[in-house]
């Protein structure tokens, strides 16, 4: 126990924990004391719950040494077409829910069966299918922002337990520690890992990488249902751009969580953690009334920063060790 | 009592015979030897074996009963255990999940923790392995690596082991304990394969060997004791072989154009000296992972030289990088991995060729005159016989040997004057063979000084007037080409099985 504290405190997580709380720290003095009102600390986690799963969608496909350029497009399709289908079709609020996601999880099980049957680089693949999606969008939704559905969602997405916990955080949660167990707990998620951590060790050992890659996409596309399905609830309305601003929020609390773009690396705590540090950044910009592009500049910045750090950390492991994931296993590859 | 046995087994692959009908016939609670010369066909048969290729004639007997594998998984299951030449390790992974990955025990749906704790603690203790089941296995020495493969290998109840080369990589010291972990499977009744190119290594754990050369059985399961270790280079090395006749060619006494002396690098060499003269071939021989490729990469300051000093015309330099070390140095380097790294598969031919000459070429602004690109490139064409339809001709779509002709050519269009060519027929056939030893022949008797790389024998004697031998990323000795291949084979061969350093 006292050598799995050790590791833990040596881990990507620990660090973003410690950043985290300086972070918030920092944040309650600045505001003296502001954000810890309950309205305040209700309207920052209102806002984590769909980065926490896009940042999840992209972390499972990077776990097996793919990616998902598709993220927004799925998620958007989805929403809106929930949207569309209770507003305009008066479909049953749980029908239309159930059918936005099943529709982002079959296109994430598209993505995986193009990539294994076609053995085309998953960049192509998820940037082919993002373009086609992006065209369906808009032709669900067209132009107009479609708003009028059931008052049962709308309160479903601003409810808060305690007046603080708002529910859409803690649905998000409930994935990633589901995602959590089965990356870590189940075989499905074991081979997974083995696939993107070392294909060819993977292939001898009988696992099929093909099958990690197909469960991984299609994974990718549920929670990305999920997150679709949290965007309408809490938004005041669904159009054609929702989506377009999540491609990179995905990579970036992945990648500032710790993950490996060549695949074998599980960070669900990582992701959400580095979900928060880049809402905290966007709360710290308000507090402070800075211009929105700080943010960005913000976000890139540590964003390289956590890669170099990263790319230092894994280098001074190299020197002490032998086992270390093939050259071959590139994001976007299969086996 | 005959565990295995791999019948007259075949193995085809486009234009060559990997496996001629080798036999080979495992004990329980024996030891096995597999030898043979690089490219006799040792790891092909393994992975014919456990099911990774699909024989093309013979038959595979295990306990009595004929078995057909499709993939690794199910001669695993049918209690082949493997551990394969190269790491086979999940990175992110602990000890315990690494030794089970084939079969995770769970319980209720869930991957079950203790029982992984419990079975690989079993595992390690069945070879006296004092580790953590909990330990990530990115903390292990090689070493240890090792051992938890075998481990692996193991715990799918296997009888039969594989060992492929297991000592290539760890130390002398951690190689014994390996031995005693094979001397207890043994005794257990299991039946171990072994393979592996130190004889001495052989000749201390294994009962029995199988020879291998050229795809074929030369010895088949003959007790090791009556035979000793010149017999069995003998039957590694063969004695029929047609050399390519060559007309004579005298090395001119010059100075060398590239001196060793000394060199060490980051990737592990120690004390090399070296040198080639103007019109001089040296061949650079070696098993695979002797280390000569990686010093040539150190050569043309692709890895970090950390010791020693390294001449060109006298001067000691220091190459920063193959750009440096064309220009200023007028060295070239023709890979082994000619698709890789040796030319543009999906560029022109003429492209190809001009790559390394268009800052001679360029007139301002970079351009490059077509005209001046298609007189050079039709020069070499013409002179190294690469047969293409046009210079727009993709790479790609080229014969290996006219595709090696072409990464050759570069390097002669760079007018070099020190040429490395690492395993330059690998994958060509026999007749296109022939023609480019007369061309690297023709090179050297123009005035190159040329650093071969070959782990063909019958090659490196056609060609090399001294053979330089390496082994473990050192030089084990020189030898004087006198293209008799059965003295040369004998004296290489010798040297690279002698134990420690010694000149012969």
């Amino acid at each position: 126990m006292k050598r799995f504290a050790v590791r833990f405190a040596r881990t990507t997580e620990m660090t973003l924990l410690a950043i985290c709380v300086v972070f918030f720290v920092g944040l309650v003095i600045a505001s003296g004391g502001d954000l810890l009102a309950a309205n305040s600390l209700r309207v920052l986690l209102q806002f984590l719950a769909v980065p926490v799963l896009i940042g999840l969608a992209q972390m499972v496909v990077l776990a097996v040494g793919q990616l998902n350029l598709a993220v927004g497009a799925i998620g958007g399709v989805a929403a809106v077409s929930m949207g569309v289908l209770m507003a305009e079709h008066g479909v049953p609020v749980v029908v239309a829910l159930l059918i936005g996601f099943l529709l982002a999880t079959v296109t994430g099980l598209v993505n995986g069966l193009l990539v294994v049957l076609t053995r085309i680089n998953g960049f192509i693949v998820t940037l082919a299918t993002m373009t086609v999606l992006l065209g369906v969008q808009y032709r669900v939704v067209g132009t107009r922002t479609v708003d009028d559905y059931p008052q049962s969602v709308k309160s479903f997405g601003s409810h808060a337990v305690f007046g603080v916990l708002p529910l859409i955080f803690l649905v998000a949660l409930v994935v990633a520690a589901l995602l959590a167990v089965m990356l870590r707990r189940t075989v499905p998620g074991r081979q997974l890992l083995a696939s993107g951590g070392n294909p060819i060790a993977a292939r001898l050992s009988g696992i099929s990488n093909d099958r990690s890659v197909i469960i991984a996409h299609t994974l990718s596309g549920a929670i990305l249902g999920v997150a679709a399905i949290l965007t309408v609830a809490s938004s005041p309305g669904v159009n054609k751009s929702i989506g377009g601003d999540w491609l990179l929020p995905s990579f970036a609390a992945p990648i500032i969580g710790g993950a490996l773009l060549t695949g074998g690396s599980a960070v669900v705590l990582g992701t959400v953690l580095a979900a928060f540090i880049v809402r905290f950044v966007d709360t710290a910009r308000a507090e402070f009334s800075l211009e929105p592009s700080w943010v960005n500049f913000v976000v890139g910045a540590v964003v390289l920063g956590s890669v170099v750090l990263g790319q230092l950390r894994s280098r001074r492991q190299e020197r002490r060790t032998v086992v270390k994931a093939p050259d071959a296993a590139v994001a976007g590859g299969v086996l | 009592m005959t565990l295995f046995l791999a019948d007259k087994v075949d193995k085809l692959f486009p234009g060559v015979r990997a496996l001629d009908g080798v036999t080979l016939k495992l004990e329980a609670g024996s030891v096995h030897a597999l030898l043979g010369e690089n490219g006799a066909g040792k790891s092909t048969l393994i992975k014919v074996i456990t099911g990774l290729y699909k024989p093309d004639g013979g038959r595979l007997v295990l306990d009595g009963s004929e078995v057909q594998f499709g993939s690794p998984h199910e001669s695993a299951s049918a209690g082949i255990g493997v551990v394969h030449q190269e790491r086979n390790l999940i990175p992110g992974f602990t000890v315990g999940e690494n030794i089970l990955l084939q079969k995770l025990p769970t319980s209720r749906g869930l991957v079950d923790r203790s029982a992984i704790r419990t079975e690989a603690a079993r595992w390690l203790a069945e070879l006296d392995l004092d580790l953590d089941p909990d330990q990530p296995v990115t903390e292990l020495s090689v070493a240890q690596a090792q051992l938890v493969e075998i481990a692996k290998a193991l715990s799918v109840e296997s009888r039969v082991l594989l060992l492929d080369e297991p000592t290539a990589s760890i130390t002398p010291n951690e190689a014994e304990r390996l031995f005693r972990v094979v001397a207890k499977l043994k005794n257990d009744g299991r039946a171990v394969l072994f393979v592996s190119h130190k004889l001495e290594e052989v000749f201390q754990i294994c009962d029995t060997v199988t020879v291998l050369r050229d795809g074929a059985s030369v010895l088949e399961s003959g007790p090791l004791g009556d035979l000793t270790r010149d017999q069995v280079v003998d039957l590694m090395v063969g004695r029929v072989h047609e050399a390519l006749a060559l007309p004579p060619r005298t090395v001119p006494a010059a100075d060398p154009l590239l001196e060793l002396s000394g060199v060490g690098t980051a990737t592990g060499h120690a004390d090399v000296d070296l040198s080639v003269r103007p019109g001089e071939i040296v061949g650079l021989y070696g098993l695979v992972g002797a280390g000569r490729s990686e010093l040539a990469k150190a050569l043309l300051g692709l890895d970090r030289i950390t010791a020693g000093e390294v001449r060109v015309r006298g001067q000691a330099v220091r190459i920063r990088n193959v750009r440096d070390a064309l220009r200023n140095h007028k060295i070239g380097y023709v890979t082994e991995n000619r698709k890789e790294e040796g030319v543009f598969l999906e560029q022109s031919v003429s492209r190809n060729i001009a790559v390394t000459v268009w800052d001679r070429l360029r007139k301002a602004l970079g351009y490059v005159p077509a005209k001046a690109e298609a007189a050079m490139v039709a020069e070499y064409v013409e002179q190294l016989g690469i047969r293409i339809a046009s210079p727009a001709q993709l790479a790609g779509t080229l014969s290996g040997g006219n595709q090696q002709k072409v990464s050759l050519a570069k390097w002669l269009a760079a007018k070099t004057e020190i040429l490395i060519i690492d395993e330059p027929t690998v994958g060509i056939d026999v007749r296109t063979k022939d023609a480019f030893h007369t061309l690297i022949w023709d090179l050297a008797a123009n005035g190159l000084a040329i650093l071969l790389i070959t782990s063909d024998l019958p090659e490196m004697i056609t060609l090399a007037d001294r053979v330089v031998v390496m082994r473990d990323h050192r030089v084990q000795g020189e030898v004087l080409n006198d293209h008799d291949y059965d003295t040369m084979s004998q004296r290489v061969i010798r040297l690279i099985h002698a134990e420690g350093t010694t000149a012969a």
